[in-house]
């Protein structure tokens, strides 16, 4: 019997940092034109950005539906587990409704804590692996939810975008819409704040974008573990977390893509940070 | 100046009905007697539009044809009460001008006379501060023109009609009190105004009627075309105004002014006017029941028309006559801007609210604080754009304290301050980040030298064009290129700069574009943007972050 924490793809989590701690991932669906298809599982983040920039329509995502919650819980239950879910942001997202609906049908009793992370992307990823890396412990299954509600403040992320129009399309714009303007070559940073996007500052250029970044998160010190993120740049991924290299140790810094359900509403060009700050 | 010819004087006022066209909003949303319903523009101008339907076209036309159709196109076409005493100055014109082929500036000047006569007869109790004071002094006025034994030419006569017309308008709010109440000049005399203008305009090449933007038309002249004082309408919603009812009597032998003596007892806002065949009746009656029913014993009726102007009347208040100034938002960006391409640039970057003006017109205090209030946010922050708007930007900030000024000085630095605001945080960081950006970029604008000098070394001869860097003349060149390459030179940009540049209304996009490429081709690494400012006097400005 064990712990077993379970999250969706938008926590853009790699792989096998997912299969080393036991860390159940149900794909979103991403939808490009009249094909569906499973988010990681047969759409790879280098086939998605390829296509992107000629897809006619803009593509769209669709949450994992109860049933995969279902047979996910299932499965871990009748192999005598406890589950901890932790999901993207309602706000952003009806992944909830889906894991609750899985819940309910499994009944008042069953061992299922489902748990609002109010983030996306890798902020979501690097709670969960700290979900997993505490249920691998000894605690109580109530405790350990108890302390992935109580530290989701800590995690922060800043993402640097080469243009808001993917986001907008998606009808995920949320407060940023306010840096929505196209005139002027700007690449907006944005943030997850209460589980939507919120608009961060509009420096005029990619180089300026990265550098300050870099500067957001450095005041978000001290953290005690890391991610970049990037979407089709990988130099510049590496060079800010070279830049970041002093503020924690290497074995806690996380390097991964935005994956195709993330893709489909940050474009091409997109650069992350996250960072999870030392709690009290 | 010859006599005016039928086809000049068509002319005249078919270039009124454009206009009348123009100012039909402004004249609605200035309506607040007899009846606050919102309709004398669309009255004014359908009333012109089916005298001009009426009237025939070519070249051998005489003066009294033109005038005496369109008399019988708007006696037919009237629309309300406004409507009907413009088919009277019609009719005036062609009593004047009846049998002529032309007609010179003694038929002019008797022509406005008849027309004040006409207008003031059709009405039951004339009003003053109306439309019928605005046709009475422009009438008077030509007369005493020409009393005074001053050169009789029919533009003199026709602008000093215009002058005197719009003098009248300003006057209005004095003789009627509902005006002074409501805060607006009367909304059919504009309309007289407008029309007397739209000829001139047609009359005197090179005139037009912006001289008409200069009237203070009401007390809030926000972008929603509302003119009345806040809450007057809202006053208004209590009174019972009936039905405006209109319709034609058409029979033999008519009485004219037996018609007119009787309603004039039983209706208010009666106009009555017509001949013995044909007489058109205006009123508001609690029920047009019983005047129907008499103009029916006299003969057959037809153009009947009935509103509910308690309809209207809320409508108007509801809508256009009430302006809704509650904030909506907590915070908007509002800037002066100059030109098409910076008004709309400033719009796509986030702000709320743009208020033209530039170097050579700086928006009045009054229009800052107008244009605050339209933006309808808690706290408002004015970004002047130019270094004399400043000024009038603090005062109007000491004036309303949910004004915060940031004193950017030109369009770069405003350009700058609007891309370091953020709705999504507190006032006070947006104020010190919008501060803050305004070190962090310069300056350069590129103008034509209109007079030789030499500033600090630099000669400069006339029509050479001079670039200025922080506001102090850096460089010259023949072309504007020329100087803006000199003065970016003079800027040193590091070699990661961001450079935009903001081409002007004279300078043609190749131009632009050519320079920004040669120059990105010298200097790679350095990023540069280009805008289509459309900006005035300036060839360009561009700015250096």
């Amino acid at each position: 019997m064990a712990i077993r924490i379970v999250t969706d793809s938008s926590a853009d989590l790699p792989s096998d940092l997912a299969e080393r701690h036991a860390i159940t991932v149900l794909p979103c669906y991403v939808i490009v034109g009249d094909e569906t298809f499973k988010d990681g599982v047969d759409l790879s983040a280098d086939d998605f950005y390829q296509r992107l920039e000629s897809m006619p329509q803009p593509p769209t995502t669709s949450q994992p539906s109860t049933a995969d919650f279902e047979a996910v819980y299932r499965d871990l239950i009748g192999q005598g587990d406890q589950v901890i879910s932790i999901h993207v942001s309602a706000k952003l997202s009806g992944t909830l409704n889906s894991a609750n609906q899985a819940k309910s049908a499994l009944g008042a009793d069953a061992p299922v804590e489902i748990i609002d992370s109010n983030l996306a992307s890798i902020p979501l990823g690097l709670t969960v692996l700290d979900a997993a890396k505490s249920a691998q412990g000894t605690a109580e299954f109530q405790t350990v939810a108890q302390q992935v509600r109580q530290s989701l403040h800590l995690s922060h992320g800043f993402f640097a975008l080469d243009t808001l129009e993917y986001l907008q399309k998606g009808g995920r714009i949320g407060k940023a819409q306010a840096f929505l303007g196209s005139m002027l070559s700007v690449k907006p940073i944005l943030r997850i704040l209460d589980g939507e996007a919120h608009p961060v500052e509009r420096p005029r250029s990619r180089e300026r974008a990265q550098r300050r970044l870099v500067e957001l998160v450095r005041e978000l010190s001290p953290v005690r573990q890391m991610a970049v993120i990037h979407s089709t740049d990988p130099t510049r991924a590496e060079v800010v977390r070279n830049e970041l290299r002093d503020l924690c140790p290497d074995e806690n810094v996380v390097q991964t893509r935005f994956g195709p359900t993330l893709g489909t509403y940050l474009g091409p060009n997109a650069l992350g940070v996250a960072v999870t700050q030392v709690g009290p | 100046m010859p006599d005016l010819s039928g086809k000049e004087l068509r002319e005249a006022f078919a270039r009124a009905s454009v206009r009348l066209r123009e100012y039909r909003e402004t004249i609605n949303a200035l309506n607040v007697f007899p009846v606050p319903d919102g309709d004398t523009g669309t009255n004014m101008l359908l009333t012109m539009l089916a005298a001009m339907e009426r009237c025939p076209d070519g070249d051998g036309l005489t003066v009294s044809e033109v005038a005496s159709q369109m008399a019988q196109g708007a006696f037919f076409g009237a629309r309300g009460n406004s409507g009907v005493i413009l088919s009277q100055f019609f009719q005036g014109f062609s009593d004047a001008l009846q049998e002529k082929e032309s007609f010179s500036g003694h038929d002019l000047v008797h022509a406005f006379d008849l027309a004040t006569k006409a207008a003031y007869g059709s009405v039951g109790q004339p009003v003053e501060g109306t439309m019928l004071t605005v046709i009475r002094q422009a009438a008077e006025a030509v007369k005493e023109r020409v009393g005074n034994g001053d050169a009789v030419h029919i533009p003199g006569i026709w602008e000093t009609a215009f002058k005197a017309s719009k003098e009248a308008l300003i006057q209005t709010p004095e003789l009627l009190p509902v005006l002074r109440e409501a805060g607006v000049v009367d909304s059919g005399g504009l309309g007289i105004v407008v029309i007397i203008g739209g000829g001139l305009e047609a009359l005197v090449p090179g005139t037009d009627l912006t001289s008409l933007d200069e009237i203070n038309l009401g007390s809030v002249s926000g972008p929603g075309g509302n003119f009345t004082k806040e809450g007057y309408l809202d006053t208004t919603l209590e009174t019972e105004w009936g039905y405006c009812t209109e319709f034609i009597i058409n029979g033999e032998g008519l009485n004219l002014a037996g018609v007119r003596d009787r309603f004039q007892k039983t209706s208010s806002s009666t106009v009555v006017v017509g001949d013995d065949r044909h007489v058109r009746v205006h009123i508001h009656a609690e029920d047009p029941g019983p005047a129907l029913s008499y103009a029916v014993s006299l003969g057959s009726v037809s153009n009947i028309k009935i509103e509910n102007m308690d309809h209207q009347n809320s409508e108007f208040a509801a809508g256009h006559g009430r302006p809704d100034t509650s904030p909506q938002t907590e915070m908007a960006v509002l800037a002066v801007v100059s030109g098409k391409g910076l008004a709309a640039l400033f719009r796509d970057s986030g702000c709320a609210c743009v208020v033209e003006g530039g170097q050579t017109m700086n928006p009045s205090v009054e229009q800052i604080l107008e244009a605050a209030k339209a933006a309808r946010a808690e706290r408002v922050i004015v970004l002047p754009n130019n270094k004399n708007t400043i000024a009038a930007a603090r005062q109007a900030a000491a004036s309303n304290e949910a004004l915060e000024v940031i004193p950017t000085a030109n369009i770069p630095q405003g350009v700058a301050a609007l891309l370091a605001y953020n709705p999504d945080q507190p006032l006070e960081n947006n104020l010190r980040a919008m501060n803050a950006a305004l070190n962090q970029v310069s300056s350069i604008a590129v103008t034509k030298a209109v007079r030789e000098t030499s500033v600090g070394g630099v000669a400069v001869a006339c029509g050479d064009f001079i670039g200025l860097l922080e506001d102090n003349l850096a460089a010259t060149g023949r072309s504007p290129e020329e100087a803006l390459g000199a003065t970016l030179a003079l800027a040193d940009p590091s070699s990661d700069a961001i450079i935009t540049i903001y081409r002007g209304y004279d300078t043609d996009f190749q131009s632009a574009e050519d320079f920004a490429q040669s120059f990105e081709e010298k200097l790679p690494g350095i990023q540069v943007d280009r805008v289509d400012g459309g900006q005035p006097h300036y060839h360009y400005f561009a700015s250096i972050e």
